[in-house]
């Protein structure tokens, strides 16, 4: 059996990424990734409430 | 330099998907108590009612045998729609009912499972053979309102429907047995 090298595997292979600017980009990159889903979730929000305001509840009674 | 600077990204990581959490906790928090509030203020509620009745024997006697289908107004002035939901056809075709006043749909299916709705009201039930689906609501426009079966029944299931006829005080007027049928226009 061959044994692999790291270098022959693509999760391994050293990719010469500095490990500070790394770092420094994953703490920006949840902020982005919340106000993005932020603004998605907002908006099936306000569409809900829009509804519910303007559609169901005006159209009354039932149960 | 802000003490956040120095932590780990998976400690930024954990805190922005904890703080997410948070605000998806407030948001199903806020869909619950709208929900509550709107039944418990407004009477807005999902329909629901446990009602067994012999699908086999439904057109025989009782409640839904046919010299009863239709709208009716009680002694005490309730007033009560009871309508046969089947393939592929609603009996009677057109209800009436007043406007203004609480309602009580009372459905009933010998054959497969169908479903209704009005159009511009909340109302909205499955009909279950073996059950009564029974729906309380109050139409606060008169017209002509379109009921059709939502769930597919089979392949006449695009031609079944039927007419709600929300009248006025004027219009709706019971007969001696307290039946009231749709106006012809």
């Amino acid at each position: 059996m061959p044994v692999d090298r790291a270098e022959d595997n693509q999760f391994e292979a050293p990719d010469n990424i500095d490990e500070a600017a790394l770092a420094a980009v994953l703490r920006v990159v949840p902020l982005g990734a919340a106000v993005l889903a932020g603004i998605a979730v907002a908006l099936v929000v306000l569409g809900y409430l829009l509804v519910y305001l303007l559609v169901f509840l005006p159209r009354g009674v039932v149960g | 330099m802000s003490d956040r600077y120095h932590e780990t990204p998976q400690h930024w990581i954990l805190r922005t998907e904890l703080l997410w959490a948070f605000g998806v906790g407030v948001l199903v928090a806020a869909t619950i108590t709208i929900i509550v509030f709107t039944a418990l203020t407004r009477n807005i509620n999902p329909p629901s009612n446990v009602e067994r009745v012999d699908p086999k024997t439904l057109h025989l006697s009782g409640e839904f045998a046919e010299q009863n289908l239709g709208t009716v107004v009680a002694a005490d002035g309730t007033v009560t729609a009871r309508i046969i939901a089947t393939q592929f056809m609603f009996a009677p075709h057109c209800i009436a009912v007043p406007e203004g006043r609480l309602v009580t749909l009372r459905f009933a299916s010998p054959d497969v499972i169908h479903g209704i709705l009005i159009t511009g009201t909340n109302v909205n039930t499955m009909v279950v053979p073996g059950y009564v689906a029974q729906v309380h609501t109050e139409f606060t426009r008169t017209g002509e309102l379109l009921m059709p079966c939502h769930e597919y029944c089979g392949l006449g299931h695009s031609e079944m429907w039927a007419n709600v006829q929300v009248l006025s005080a004027a219009e709706f007027k019971p007969d001696r047995d307290g039946r009231v049928t749709c106006a012809q226009h």
